[in-house]
């Protein structure tokens, strides 16, 4: 992975957003740091996909501040999202070509050049079967799909990586891969914001884990000791914070 | 660059793998090629058969035995337009005008008097022309290959994946449009292969070619710059195919449809039976030469008698009943002139309406240059009509002299009655014989190319404005991938 400069590789100080006169995002502030999990857990309308579009570049805030390594996403989209790998709960390939191609086709349009090796070897990290390799995605499970978007993240080499429920829909042990994988992009320094609602998944991975309510962090907790989160104080703010 | 050129390649790899648009391609690129292929035969067989008639018209003309000179007149002979070096590519309005003139005395034989309307596009629906398939068709399958190559990616998610990548929307929009503008290169490469050889073989001007090949680029470069914004902009796939298909529908069907109807309106033209009439009537209140009393041929009369220095027209050194002929076909052939300047001027007005249509229409841009450049035009036939009537004017006065010179007075009186004087008024071949041959002048590659500067200058803006929509599409994408 590339290193920060820096250790603060997210850095979102007093953002809002504003549909019209409703404030989606409300006096915003939170930072991911270079080698950390950062869970945002959050109701269905708390602002979590809109917080992931203004770190993306896909929405200007109305105020306040985002920074991706940084650098302004609203000012520099292209830039921001090349340190971005952004895996998101359906991953979408394309379906006419390979899983190789798929992630030949995507290294391109990064600016890199794909080498044959390297690829074999992330489809290996990432325990890609290796009979599907040359298939093309159209037929590709769900944990399969991610394991290529994963695999597409480390040899970008991405410095951020953005996960939006990355684990729904997957099995006990492809959610365990999953996890294993992301501890893994962490220990190599990424920097990783997983939004999600699967509150023991994020637990066991999450360094530090954001309540977001109304548009702004409410709470936030942070894992201590071998058991790392308290499940039950965890499970009691997340369901005060759905309530909200 | 090299990022424009992996879209490019991805979304020719989806287009070859994708059954649907491969076959659709395959078929439209088998239609160009059998209209470039049928219409270069058809106008090759035409020109020959062409030159053959003309050949064959001279020989029966000149083939005439020693005869009346006035016989001669009503033998009548052939002007028959020569093929043009892209009617292959677009036979214009040439298979509405015709291509062939009968020339005799005192009338103008010819459809010189027709209706504007004539030349609607979807009139030509019928024919199999390489233009057609360029204006028409190739625009149609380009937007339903194109309406879902980005509005699609945009509804598989694909799109946002793509600009995470880094690559800016623009350059994605770049590749796509190289893609699509590659398809269409293909499917009209029989088209543009078919320029090319009328150019290198002689039968067609550079300057046409290459103007034409040009005009043809710049409205395909439209279509595919207008599809791939329009795809850009929607948000379903479907969306962005019913607004290009009202979109071509409109520009290619409707307007070019609605044109002639607006040019009728606004200019109108009198039909074959109203002019035809009204020439009669004029003809009648011209004169009558067979009649003493007419006032304009009694002071015509007066006029020559005194010109020659007699008082009887016994004793003119020349034959009376050929000078009325010549000033006779003078009045007649003023006559069919006002008419036919009056008809071409109406004409003129309506596609000045057309051209101004091009404005709403790139399709009425690409007709104009492309049947201008191909001197299928209008323009073009009036330009034949005119060389055609100068020849048929020249000829007829000719005999007329003839008939005043080379034929006394005193046998032309009597031939009816005197088996000896119908002989002696009986001229030798060798004067029609030594008569011109037809040969009409082609306008000069200045000319031609002038008239096409206009409407090349409103597909160029066309383009221009395609190439604006475009970028703005492309640098919204960047903020619009959700």
């Amino acid at each position: 992975m590339k290193t920060v400069d820096g250790d603060k590789a997210i850095e979102i100080a007093d953002l809002v957003v504003r549909y019209g006169d409703r404030a989606v995002i409300d006096h915003l502030a939170l930072t991911v740091r270079a080698g950390e999990v950062y869970g945002l857990l959050g109701g269905n309308g708390a602002g979590k996909s809109t917080t992931l579009q203004a770190i993306l570049g896909f929405v200007r805030p109305s105020a306040g501040r985002v920074r991706v390594v940084g650098r302004d996403p609203a000012s520099e989209p292209a830039e921001v999202r090349r340190a971005i790998a952004y895996i998101p709960e359906n991953v979408a390939l394309y379906e006419h070509l390979t899983a190789r191609e798929n992630i030949d086709y995507f290294l391109r349009l990064a600016g890199l050049r794909p080498v044959a090796d390297e690829i074999n070897k992330a489809f290996g990290t990432v325990g890609l079967a290796e009979e599907a390799w040359e298939r093309r995605v159209s037929g590709f499970s769900k944990g399969m799909r991610q394991k290529t978007a994963i695999a597409l993240a480390v040899l970008r080499r991405a410095s951020v990586l953005l996960l939006d429920e990355p684990t729904s829909g997957l099995d006990p042990g492809a959610t365990a891969d999953f996890n294993a994988l992301v501890s893994r992009l962490r220990g190599e320094g990424a920097a990783i914001l997983i939004v999600t609602h699967d509150l023991i998944g994020v637990a066991d991975i999450a360094d530090r884990i954001g309540f977001l309510e109304r548009g702004r962090i409410s709470d936030e907790m942070v894992a201590e000791g071998p058991e790392r989160f308290d499940l039950r104080a965890l499970h009691n703010r997340f369901s005060r914070a759905r309530a909200a | 660059m090299s990022v424009i050129l992996s879209v490019t390649r991805n979304e020719l790899r989806h287009l070859v793998r994708s059954r649907v648009a491969l076959t659709g391609l395959i078929l439209v690129a088998l239609l160009t090629f059998a209209a470039a292929l049928t219409s270069n035969a058809y106008q090759a067989d035409q020109a020959g058969l062409r030159e053959r008639l003309q050949h064959a018209a001279d020989q029966d003309f000149a083939a005439q035995p020693n005869r009346h000179p006035h016989r001669v007149v009503h033998f009548g002979h052939f002007a028959i337009r020569p093929a043009s070096g892209l009617a292959a590519m677009d036979p214009g309005v040439e298979a509405y005008t015709g291509n062939m003139i009968f020339l005799e005395g005192h009338r103008q034989n010819s459809a010189n008097f027709g209706d504007a309307r004539q030349s609607s596009l979807l009139v030509r629906f019928g024919q199999l022309s390489p233009a057609l398939v360029l204006q028409v068709i190739v625009p149609l399958l380009l937007v339903f290959i194109g309406a879902g190559m980005i509005a699609g990616e945009r509804e598989r998610g694909t799109l946002r994946q793509s600009l995470l990548a880094g690559i800016s929307g623009g350059a994605l929009l770049s590749g796509k449009a190289l893609a699509l503008g590659l398809a269409a290169l293909a499917i009209s490469t029989p088209a543009f292969g078919l320029l090319l050889w009328l150019g290198a073989s002689g039968g067609a001007r550079l300057s046409a070619v290459g103007l034409t090949t040009l005009g043809y680029v710049a409205y395909l470069a439209f279509w595919t710059l207008l599809i791939i914004a329009v795809s850009a902009t929607a948000n379903r796939s479907r969306s962005a195919l019913i607004g290009l298909v009202g979109a071509w529908a409109f520009m290619v069907v409707l307007v070019p449809r609605v044109a002639p109807e607006a040019a009728a309106a606004l200019a109108p033209l009198p039909t074959r039976v109203e002019t035809d009439i009204a020439v009669q009537r004029d003809l009648r209140s011209m004169g009558d030469s067979h009649n003493p009393n007419d006032p304009y041929f009694a002071a015509f009369k007066q006029k020559t008698l005194k010109q020659y220095g007699v008082t009887r027209v016994e004793d003119l050194p020349v034959n009376y009943r050929g000078l009325l002929a010549i000033e006779g076909e003078k009045l007649t052939s003023s006559l069919f002139d006002r008419y036919a300047d009056q008809a071409f001027g109406a004409m003129e007005a309506q596609g000045r309406v057309m051209d101004a249509l091009a404005v709403v229409s790139p399709t009425v841009a690409i007709r104009r240059v492309s049947m201008t450049l191909a001197e299928t035009d209008l323009f073009a036939y009036r330009r034949f009509l005119e060389q055609a009537e100068a020849y048929r004017y020249d000829l007829v006065q000719r005999l007329n002299r003839l008939q005043a010179t080379a034929v006394t007075a005193a046998d032309d009186a009597a031939k009816s009655k005197n088996a000896a004087a119908e002989a002696r008024s009986r001229i030798s071949a060798d004067h029609w014989q030594a008569m011109p041959h037809f040969d009409p002048k082609r306008p000069s590659a200045a000319d031609v190319v002038g008239r096409a500067v206009p409407a090349l200058v409103a597909l160029l803006l066309w383009l221009a404005a395609g190439a604006v929509f475009a970028a703005r599409a492309g640098h919204r994408l960047n903020r619009s991938a959700a």
